[in-house]
């Protein structure tokens, strides 16, 4: 793993705009946590509230870097969410960054990309990079309905949308066109990021099939710098001592959010 | 005009009276990116055991209005790890180690005491986390019974001659009394608070939001607990108080030296940032000069109460 500097920066907001039903990018120059190079998968603790009313920052994956400017998707689902879609042009942004880690190899494999929801930004940042770099792959991104789809559906193009409610692409979550591709495709390694269910129904399906996969793991968070110890998951362990620290759970915010899905269960 | 900052605990020491808190600080040097700790008054770690310990289950942690709700568990590397991995880092991390103990009977809080001491190594003192399930006594935490926290302060009291700080929870009936008994027993400082019961429920599930169900609480939510806890403190005990309980800002400083702390120590503040209790210090330098205030002791309980 490469170890980053964290940073502490106030960026400056470019653009703040609702993409989607509900789902926001918003751009802000950030240059001192862009020349740490972040990569997809990173994340940044971002600030909501000057005051103290909410004092824990949001863990906000990153969906992309361009020079010194970088952009997160975010759907408003809480308070914190809520107060950033209000901000406006020119506001000052308190970040942390780049924090975590970040997705792996793909080589020798078929990435398939699995996104939804709340888990849309590492996914797309991801997808991005691999164009950029030539590497085929698939992407998969599912919702309950087109309004809440920024992309188009475009198998030609390797680009697979899903809706619950059938108004858009396959109907019905993101598996059975995740298991299609997963029977077309050489060696196929899953990438994923998403709402809980559909984090579950992939995981459950990789450890059937025996699918290397990485899942980015969302968590309510503190610090997200291992300060709190607040932001844990389980991992998947069969040996376990009776006294023992960071073995039956791991901490999300240092050592993921990105893990290989033998890694960690789901409770 | 040259400000005093240093204030004494005990026979130690110390070059301001901001310091970290335990649980909030991790063991010192996770945030060493972002600040520079050797400027802080202390640094006050983790609350080590016994054993290594992997903490509760998730989630542990959410947010409330002006705080948050953790429920850890003590999660912690254990004393042997702590020997092993941080002693030798805290020969050159520039300012004083104080190490909180946590246990579930007075041998643990004597055997982590006791290995320390043997240890040697550049660590102040210890502070005392009686937050904690006496299992001797059924469980009841050292933390509302005077009896066990006279007892227990005794004990390790006999055993080091290092500055030795009680930590007392609110969530008594009369923190004077306990903190008398902590006095009895030998204590050389008292620091309070640690959290309030606190609990917040999800009404779409109707789920608690921590998996212990009640957990503590924190922030600036606590501040006039903490504030009144460390008033009451020092009216009770003449030893010196460390103030805790939602500091965010040299104002929230002044106060609780005003109500009696010697030194106060900033917990869920670091979580957003880790640079804050550095930037406190240098307020507080300047808010000295800016009033005619020497030294910082000057400060200290004079609060002037109503009769
Ligand atoms: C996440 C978290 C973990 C904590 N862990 C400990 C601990 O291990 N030992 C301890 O004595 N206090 C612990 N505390 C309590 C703090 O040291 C402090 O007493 C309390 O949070 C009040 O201060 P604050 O409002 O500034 O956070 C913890 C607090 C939080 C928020």
């Amino acid at each position: 793993m490469i170890v980053k500097k964290m940073i502490a920066e106030k960026g400056t907001v470019l653009n703040n705009e609702e993409i989607a039903h509900g789902i926001y990018q918003m751009t802000f120059s950030a240059e001192r946590i862009c020349n740490e190079e972040p990569f997809p998968g990173q994340f940044l603790n971002i600030c909501v509230d000057d005051s103290w009313e909410h004092p824990l920052r949001r863990p906000m994956s990153i969906a992309d870097v361009n020079d010194n400017q970088l952009s997160i998707i975010y759907k408003v689902f809480g308070e914190g969410t809520k107060i950033l879609s209000e901000y406006k042009n020119g506001y000052s942004i308190d970040l942390l960054g780049p924090l975590g880690n970040s997705f792996g190899e793909t080589e020798g494999t078929t990435p398939i990309l699995i996104g939804g929801g709340v888990g849309l930004s590492p996914i797309i940042w991801f997808h991005k990079v691999l164009q950029t770099n030539g590497v085929e792959h698939k992407i998969v991104v599912g919702a309950q309905s087109v309004n809440e789809h920024f992309l188009s559906h475009d198998p030609e193009e390797n680009i697979y949308l899903t809706t619950d409610d059938g108004s858009v692409g396959e109907h019905g979550t993101v598996m059975p066109t995740v298991k299609k591709i997963c029977d077309e495709v050489e060696n196929p390694k899953l990438f994923s990021c998403g709402p809980e269910p559909m984090m579950k129904a992939v995981h459950l399906f990789v450890n059937k099939f025996d699918f290397p996969c990485e899942l980015s793991v969302e968590s309510y968070m503190g610090c997200a710098t291992g300060l709190c110890q607040g932001c844990v998951i389980e991992r998947a362990s069969n040996s376990l001592k009776e006294h023992s620290y960071h073995e039956r759970y791991s901490l999300v915010c240092t050592d993921g959010p990105i893990y290989q899905a033998k890694e960690i269960v789901f409770s | 005009m040259t400000v005093d900052l240093s204030v004494s605990l005990g026979d130690v020491s110390f070059k301001n009276p901001v310091f970290v808190a335990s649980g909030t600080f991790g063991y010192g040097t996770e945030s060493n990116d972002l600040v520079d700790v050797s400027q802080l008054g202390a640094i006050v770690t983790k609350s080590i055991t016994k054993h290594p310990r992997e903490g509760n289950p998730p989630p542990r942690i959410v947010e409330t209005p002006s705080g948050m709700i953790n429920s850890i568990g003590l999660a912690n590397i254990g004393v042997d790890k702590y020997i092993e991995k941080m002693i030798p880092v805290y020969e050159k991390i520039g300012t004083h180690v104080i190490t909180n103990i946590a246990g579930f009977s007075i041998d643990d809080y004597l055997h982590v005491l006791e290995k320390l001491e043997s240890s040697g190594g550049n660590v102040c003192g210890y502070e005392i986390n009686v937050s904690c399930p006496n299992v001797d006594t059924g469980r009841m935490e050292f933390s509302v019974d005077p009896k066990s926290t006279r007892e227990l302060t005794k004990a390790l009291r006999s055993a080091t001659k290092k500055l030795l700080i009680l930590k007392l929870s609110p969530n008594v009936t009369d923190i004077g009394e306990i903190a008398a008994a902590a006095v009895e027993g030998g204590a050389d400082a008292l620091s309070a608070i640690n959290t309030l019961f606190g609990m917040s429920i999800d009404p779409a599930t109707r789920r608690p939001n921590i998996n212990t169900n009640i957990g503590g609480l924190s922030g600036p939510s606590i501040r006039p607990v903490g504030i009144a806890s460390v008033y009451k403190i020092s009216k009770a005990v003449d030893v010196p108080v460390i103030g805790i309980g939602g500091i965010t800002s040299v104002k929230d400083v002044i106060e609780y030296l005003l109500a009696g702390a010697s030194a106060v120590q900033v917990g869920t503040a670091n979580f957003r940032d880790a640079a804050i209790a550095t930037r406190i210090i240098n307020d507080l330098g300047t808010y000295c000069e800016e009033n005619d205030i020497a030294t910082i002791c000057d400060l200290i309980g004079k609060v002037e109460s109503y009769d």
